[in-house]
């Protein structure tokens, strides 16, 4: 099981999103993507989106106004 | 083979992180109870999709709504609230301890609130999926703003977000082209952004219309709007698509346990009580009139209020009340009624006499009914005999120091 970050700090919508979509796409099932953000608006997309992929999903907020989407690949 | 899940216990398990949740949780944290805040995405909820809160009190210079619930997180965290960011996968909502499973955990609980709130509607237009995620279609104008600048956007609803958002993204964008259902100048919003779009040049408005397909390549490229009337239809290119057409409640995870209106909304009493004991609804995911942060907020106190007299409530009946150690009496009286009071004197005589034989609890149902309900008791005063931690006998009338002791 590979782990993969990825830095979208500083990245307002939709690239951290697109970020996050690519980085999946080059993932074998199991692999974690720690995906790095500090734009709020992507914790309103990017949870939805991989959730309704079918991935697991869980998020820490590193610090105020930072946070790290972690989303395990599911299928 | 699946990781062994984490077991936490907590007194109240609030699911769902809006202004709702955040206040239910401000509340239980201030009664000391162990209190966690579970949230699937960003707190504040749907409050953080509004570039304006002008009604909120106390902030009159109309922030952000992600301000305001920041504020809210904060002092919830002051609190001793703990947060969660993650999706609850199910619950178990019957019984004194209830269950709530994430990904990675197993939360046991003595009260669940649920704040889940709603999510916006789509239309349910041909290719729709296609174009959500970043592709074209938009919930959040606070988040899509900015890339639209100087580019020409579509706004679906006519009701106080669809035309306050659309008025906000005037800011940015070239042109924004709004699509009504109503008859020409009918709109669901409030008097003032009705006027201040009308009199907005960059706004145009497509009456009697509703939304028939999305079409382009990758990116959506034109919304295909049907007037309703004469079921012409009418190509609009544009960049983005806004849908402002009402929410849907997000209450699948309790669709089977608690009662739902035919909307799917949870029906709940004034004190946010749900058909389960010890669950309680707060917030747009309950059935009422008026859904505003405002109104949110009330709820929300109501049900950090409430969970707290629950768990109390429930300690004081199974310790004092349906106790098994010694016969007991119950005298359940309200304060404010002389007779009650009066009363009160006998029922410690009583007590005195018995030199320690019998377990006597005073219930005073002036400011709360749950012992006396959980009783089944609805007059009062009254006494309850209890034999081996049951209730063996109920007297509600002609209360008196022989009647009592000759029930015991």
């Amino acid at each position: 099981m590979a782990e993969k970050i990825v830095d979208a700090l500083g990245e307002a919508c939709p690239v951290p999103l697109i970020k996050a979509q690519n980085a999946i796409k080059e993932m074998n099932v199991g692999d974690i993507l720690i995906l790095q953000i500090d734009h709020s608006c992507a914790m309103k997309n990017v949870p939805e989106w991989a959730r309704k992929e079918g991935h697991n999903v869980e998020i820490e907020e590193v610090d105020d106004g930072e946070w790290e989407i972690i989303i395990e690949k599911v299928k | 083979m699946p990781r062994e899940k984490k077991v936490e216990n907590y007194d109240v398990v609030v699911i769902g992180g809006g202004p709702a949740g955040l206040t239910a949780a401000i509340y239980a944290g201030r009664a000391k109870l162990k209190t966690i805040l579970i949230e699937k995405a960003l707190i504040g909820g749907l409050a953080t999709y509004t570039n304006e809160i002008a009604n909120y009190p106390g902030f009159p210079e109309a922030p952000k709504g992600e301000e305001i619930t920041n504020l809210m997180k904060k002092q919830a965290e002051k609190m001793g609230v703990d947060f969660k960011l993650t999706a609850v996968k199910s619950v178990d909502l019957e019984g004194d301890i209830k269950t709530v499973e994430t990904f990675r955990t197993t939360y046991k609980t003595k009260v669940v609130i649920i704040a889940t709130g709603g999510r916006p509607r789509t239309t349910g237009a041909k290719n729709e999926e296609k174009f959500l995620f970043d592709k074209g279609i938009s919930f959040c104008a606070t988040c899509d703003a900015a890339a639209n600048t100087g580019k020409h956007v579509v706004v679906i609803g006519s009701g106080d977000t669809a035309i306050e958002e659309g008025l906000f993204l005037t800011k940015f964008a070239r042109k924004v082209t709004v699509s009504v259902i109503h008859d020409c100048g009918k709109m669901d919003c409030n008097e003032i952004a009705k006027e201040a779009a009308l009199a907005n040049p960059k706004m145009e408005f497509i009456w009697n219309t509703v939304v028939d397909s999305f079409e382009g390549e990758e990116r959506l490229e034109r919304v295909i709007l049907r007037n309703l009337k004469t079921n012409e239809l009418i190509p609009v290119e544009c960049d983005t698509c806004f849908e402002f057409i009402g929410y849907i409640p997000n209450t699948e995870l309790f669709a089977d346990q608690l009662n739902l209106t035919k909307a799917g909304y949870i029906i709940t009493n004034e004190k946010m009580e749900t058909g389960i004991e010890g669950v309680f609804a707060c917030g747009d995911v309950r059935d009422k009139w008026l859904k505003q942060v405002s109104t949110a907020v009330g709820d929300g106190a109501i049900a950090g209020f409430a969970a707290e007299k629950y768990i109390e409530e429930t300690k004081t009946f199974k310790e004092l009340i349906m106790q098994d150690k010694k016969p007991g009496i119950v005298y359940l009286y309200n304060a404010i009624d002389v007779a009650s009071r009066d009363f009160l004197s006998t029922i410690e005589k009583i007590e005195k006499e018995s030199s320690g034989k019998l377990a006597v609890a005073r219930i005073d149902v002036y400011k709360s009914k749950g012992i006396a309900d959980r009783l089944n008791v609805n007059t009062f005063p009254s006494v309850v005999i209890i034999k081996d931690g049951k209730i063996y006998q109920v007297i509600t009338e002609d209360l008196s120091e022989e009647k009592i002791l000759s029930c015991l």
